[in-house]
């Protein structure tokens, strides 16, 4: 059965730019509409209407009973003068950046070996990159954590066994190292799924070009950076917003981790909106409001990320 | 005949005609059960039920210890009250339980019985939680040791009881304090310091203590202040914020000098603030630490997760005196309590389990069945865990500890600057009474 049988008799298909919703006959809007009012009525639900109460939240003072007392900009201008917020802004930011750095710029290299350099192993490398990428980061936080644990851990007694025991740290405890520890377990869980997304934008490569470059005495630096990657510009805007909203979000791993300790050096605005609102921290009075007032900053830096995408989308079509 | 079950069920649906009014009717249909019921459940003031005649009273704790002997107390209370039927959900930990609780507060859906962490009062007093001095009456109360029913009251209303009383103490291994050359038991915190020294050298911590998140590093700093002023109402006047009272108050800056000089002596393990309450107990029991300190909960989960041979080998000490011959003040109270809900309308079922519960031949078997340490005097002569019972007789010389007051549990973020050593007493008294006022509001 051919899909024009699937039109009704009388009905022509029209084109896309002459389509318009009030030409359609009214039978057809409707079941327009009934295909969209189910997940509309869903995402008001459980996603507008939670954004807008918690934009309202974030004006009152409230712990979770009696009526939110309306405070206007109090508590965005508390940050200011909240030590641990200053932390939580700048691991947040530090840690989205380098994330979208290392996120991007490794597996970008890795699929570039895979497709031109490692051919005979791509299939072996590919599988076992991505299986870290299909477990959940708080699976893959708990392992990581057994892994740091400075008195039983795996990392530290290999260490040890090989002779580099003065190498052995507290990863997680130390303020120094603990954000770099996680920064390393956030790279291992995304570069696989990072890696085949280039892998797959460099499928798409039309070879002629490679072809006229090695015609034109290109070097394999030069076929990368001047091929390759402009080829790859919409790829890796996409990389690039997904790493930047990612880790403007971050929560899972850090509070799985670490839960924003040793005292709040890895504390960023998902794990101390959490802690104020809901963890022992919040103590008799929960924060919601407060709380509430990070979650608005969060979307609003994801907001950011969305628009980091469509202009790098936008240039890369140009 | 070979079946064609495989694809009739397709053959079927093609013969079916779809029509569009059908197909209309059913999604509007569809939406509207979805938006019906997404709204029923928001609105839905109440999750206190009957089934099949039964009241069900909901029980939210996280107090691991007893889970596996509590399913044994409700299966026999249930079957002499058939009228009644028992939900039991444990949590993990206070950080996995506190955000159920918030969202049950918040959508005015309390469980009938719930731990009410360090919000007893606060709840009490928004008519969340029920006042149990009127609806258990005095004579009830009084088989409670008096401070963990001063901790759950206030202005002549009590709002909790206390179900696992605690004091806090130094778990240690004698075979590592013995190879390291320590004699006895450290009186003082100078003792302390001098056994910390001798262990260190041995490669080994001296004492393994949890400082993340920081309200936990508050179990230890808070007693200090008792210690400091030799009275036990000095720091329950502080967590209130009483006129005359602050953080920058002298005792408690010398408490933190105090603390200040055990850190600097390296009495604990590296990276304190980084360390979890399970890692700290690990790095004791594995070995890693000669000591531990911690509450009385603490038998419980090391029968859970040390080895017999070890179980058997550890003991307690006090709480280090300020000084020889002092009282070794000790945090005492019951942070595990239990609270029943003000609105729900099977509030007299669980009244009439908590009587169940709390009846003394069923409490004490169950304190004794969990190695918990109870909270009424009688069951804690029928205590039969050696190391439970030995912590309880410090009960006498127990302090308050725990921040009840409103923000009070924000004074442990800037307590974390001691362990790590990143600022001075003084600057982190300071740091204490403004995070405190901050979260007050």
């Amino acid at each position: 059965m051919s899909t024009s049988s699937t039109l009704r008799a009388g009905v022509r298909p029209r084109s896309r730019s002459g389509a318009s919703l009030w030409k359609l006959q009214r039978s057809e809007r409707m079941a327009g509409y009934g295909f969209v009012v189910p997940i509309t009525v869903l995402f008001v639900l459980f996603v507008g209407w939670p954004i807008v109460f918690a934009v309202y939240l974030s004006f009152t003072r409230w712990s979770g009973f009696g009526s939110p007392t309306v405070i206007g900009v109090d508590n965005y201008t508390r940050m200011f003068s909240d030590p641990v917020a200053a932390t939580a802004f700048w691991n947040t930011i530090v840690f989205a950046l380098m994330t979208t750095l290392l996120q991007t710029v490794i597996p970008l290299i890795i699929a570039v070996l895979l497709s031109n350099v490692w051919r005979g192993l791509s299939v072996v490398v590919r599988t076992l990159l991505f299986i870290p990428g299909i477990i959940s980061f708080v699976v893959s936080g708990v392992l990581w954590k057994l892994i740091y644990d400075p008195n039983l851990g795996t990392l530290n007694n290999l260490l040890k066994s090989i002779g580099l025991g003065a190498w052995q740290q507290h990863w997680l405890s130390d303020p120094a190292l603990v954000m770099p520890s996680i920064l390393v377990v956030s790279l291992w869980g995304a570069v696989g799924m990072n890696m085949l997304i280039f892998f797959a934008g460099i499928q798409g490569v039309d070879p002629t070009y490679y072809e006229a470059a090695e015609v034109d005495g290109a070097s394999r630096w030069q076929q990368f950076w001047y091929v390759t990657v402009p080829s790859l510009r919409v790829v890796t805007a996409i990389v690039i917003s997904l790493n930047l909203m990612n880790g403007f979000k971050v929560f899972d791993l850090i509070y799985v981790m670490t839960a924003g300790g040793p005292n709040h050096a890895s504390e960023v605005f998902g794990t101390y909106l959490y802690s104020l609102a809901f963890g022992s921290t919040a103590g008799s009075i929960p924060q919601l409001g407060y709380g509430s007032a990070f979650s608005v900053i969060v979307m609003l830096l994801c907001g950011v990320a969305v628009l980091v995408q469509i202009v790098l989308s936008r240039r890369a079509s140009r | 005949m070979p079946s064609n079950r495989g694809t009739s069920f397709f053959a079927d649906a093609a013969k079916t005609s779809i029509t569009r009014r059908g197909l209309l009717k059913a999604s509007g249909a569809g939406a509207a059960a979805i938006g019906l019921s997404s709204l029923l459940a928001a609105c839905s003031s109440g999750g206190a039920s009957s089934s099949g005649g039964k009241a069900t009273v909901r029980m939210w704790s996280w107090y691991t210890e007893v889970k596996d002997t509590l399913p044994k107390v409700i299966s026999d209370f249930e079957a002499k009250h058939p009228n009644i039927k028992i939900e039991n959900r444990i949590f993990g930990t206070p950080d996995q339980y506190l955000p159920a609780l918030t969202a049950a507060v918040s959508g005015g859906d309390v469980p009938e019985i719930f731990a009410p962490h360090v919000r007893a009062i606060t709840y009490g007093e928004q008519g969340i939680s029920a006042d149990l001095k009127k609806e258990l009456g005095s004579g009830f109360l009084k088989g409670f040791f008096d401070s963990t029913n001063q901790e759950y009251t206030k202005d002549g209303k009590q709002y909790a009881l206390g179900f696992e009383a605690q004091t806090f103490g130094l778990f240690y291994d004698p075979d590592v304090l013995s190879a390291a050359g320590v004699d006895g038991e450290p009186e003082t915190w100078d003792d302390l310091i001098d056994a910390a020294a001798k262990i260190n050298a041995t490669g080994k911590s001296a004492v393994s203590i949890s400082c993340n998140p920081g309200t936990s590093a508050l179990d230890f700093f808070l007693p200090l202040i008792t210690q400091v002023t030799d009275d036990p109402t000095w720091y329950l006047k502080l967590d209130q914020l009483e006129k005359g009272y602050s953080y920058t108050s002298k005792p408690v800056v010398k408490a933190l000098e105090l603390n200040d000089k055990i850190v600097k002596a390296k009495v604990f393990q590296p990276g304190t603030t980084g360390t979890s309450g399970d890692q700290s107990q690990q790095l004791f029991y594995t070995g890693g630490a000669a000591m531990f300190f911690a509450g009385s909960w603490t038998p419980a989960g090391l029968i859970q997760n040390a080895s017999p041979e070890f179980v058997k080998r550890y003991k307690i000490m006090k709480t280090p005196a300020i000084k020889s011959g002092a009282r070794h003040w000790t945090a005492d109270q019951a942070g595990a309590g239990l609270a029943v809900s003000e609105t729900s309308k099977n509030k007299d079922a669980a009244l009439t389990f908590l009587k169940y519960l709390y009846s003394e031949d069923v409490y004490s078997k169950l304190m004794n069945a969990s190695s918990a340490m109870p909270s009424t005097q009688a069951a804690v002569e029928r205590i039969t865990d050696a190391h439970v019972k030995q912590m309880a007789g410090w009960l006498p010389d127990g302090c308050p500890h725990i921040p009840f007051g409103a923000g009070s549990s924000a004074a442990g973020d800037p307590l974390q600057k001691i362990f790590d050593q990143t600022a001075s007493p003084a600057e982190v008294a300071k740091q204490m009474q403004s995070a405190v006022e901050n979260a007050k509001g």
